[in-house]
């Protein structure tokens, strides 16, 4: 347990007893949604730490640094944007892969792409997009979101 | 069986690990057993963190409304309609898929093309998963990238706008609901 973790636990501990205070059924409630969630998305959390373990035995950090290290440029994020644009899962588990990958020595630009395209793109979700609101407004967005993905973590990766 | 079905789509990461695995003990057995155990060890010092998160989600769940966000978005429209709407969607839940209707009941209402395009953009920022971000990245990577997607959210409706035309949200406008 680090620092961080202490001062996470306190603040929503105090949410928790804020809300309680509140309304203590909607806090049951959300306690129970809280579990329900975190169940749901503990298969896929799983994985993705597995994923990470194996990553570590098998990849060396230099072959991550050559895919998606400052060393390739522009291509680093793109592959990035590729990756968490086309891959889908809770928002949450990207994180540790994320982080991962940092260790490893990929770029802050690719890094950055991969958690923002994760979540900003979506190309699971585009055909219900396009039954909502049309192909022209789903399309555009999801170009504009890819696009975007990329130009974000090399903002990232200037600044960092 | 439709359930199995079902479950695979959304944690089609178990099955392809399962598989990276079972491919890797046959292979390197020793490697596979190492990748397992480095594994669970990521996972027991992220723990604390994902519980912490998850209480969140649930807060935000029962006390973040859909009539709460309708209530607040019904007919906005300028910059300030942008701005809320930006707002409203770093505390919308749930996966995408499920805030479509809530989008479309919003253009029904009069809300500007902007404004939904300003939802679905920060619906990517992920306010409860904060704290998880700050555990893994720190303050400064976290700040700057929740602050670029915030902004990025004033570039995408305006540039949507163009795109789609602005008359694109009156289609929609009286559809389902309407006053």
């Amino acid at each position: 347990m680090t620092g961080t973790d202490l001062a996470l636990l306190g603040v929503t501990a105090a949410l928790v007893a804020f809300s309680t205070l509140r309304d203590r059924a909607k806090t049951k409630k959300a306690l129970r949604v809280a579990l329900k969630q975190f169940l749901n998305v503990l298969p896929f959390f799983v994985a993705v730490f597995a994923m990470i373990g194996l990553f570590e035995v098998l990849l060396t950090p230099d072959q991550i640094q050559g895919w998606l290290g400052a060393g390739q440029g522009i291509l680093a994020p793109i592959y990035a944007a590729i990756v968490g644009g086309l891959a889908t899962g809770p928002p949450a588990a990207v994180f540790p892969l994320g982080q991962y990958l940092l260790a490893q020595h990929a770029s802050v630009a690719a890094v950055g792409t991969l958690l923002i395209a994760w979540v900003a793109v979506g190309t699971v979700t585009l055909p219900a997009e396009i039954q909502f609101f049309g192909a022209r407004f789903a399309v555009s967005r999801w170009v504009l979101a890819l696009t975007l993905s990329v130009v974000l973590g090399m903002v990232m990766g200037w600044v960092l | 069986m439709k359930r199995l079905l079902k479950w695979s789509k959304a944690n089609w990461l178990v099955w392809a690990i399962a598989i990276a695995y079972l491919f890797v003990s046959i292979t390197r057995p020793a490697s596979a057993a190492k990748g397992a155990l480095l594994g669970l060890q990521t996972f027991g010092e992220l723990a604390a963190t994902l519980v912490t998160v998850f209480v969140i989600v649930g807060l935000f769940q029962v006390w973040v409304s859909e009539e709460f966000i309708i209530r607040h978005l019904g007919d906005s429209s300028g910059f300030k309609g942008l701005a809320l709407g930006a707002g409203l969607g770093t505390v919308i839940h749930g996966p995408l898929v499920g805030v479509f209707p809530l989008l479309k009941a919003l253009l029904a209402k009069g809300a500007r093309g902007g404004v939904i395009v300003a939802i679905v953009s920060t619906w990517a920022i992920k306010l409860p998963m904060i704290p998880l971000e700050l555990r893994l990245f720190g303050w400064k990577f976290t700040l700057l990238r929740e602050g670029l997607l915030f902004a990025s959210a004033f570039i995408m409706a305006p540039l949507m706008e163009i795109i789609i035309g602005r008359d694109w949200a009156a289609r929609f406008r009286g559809a389902v609901g309407g006053e």
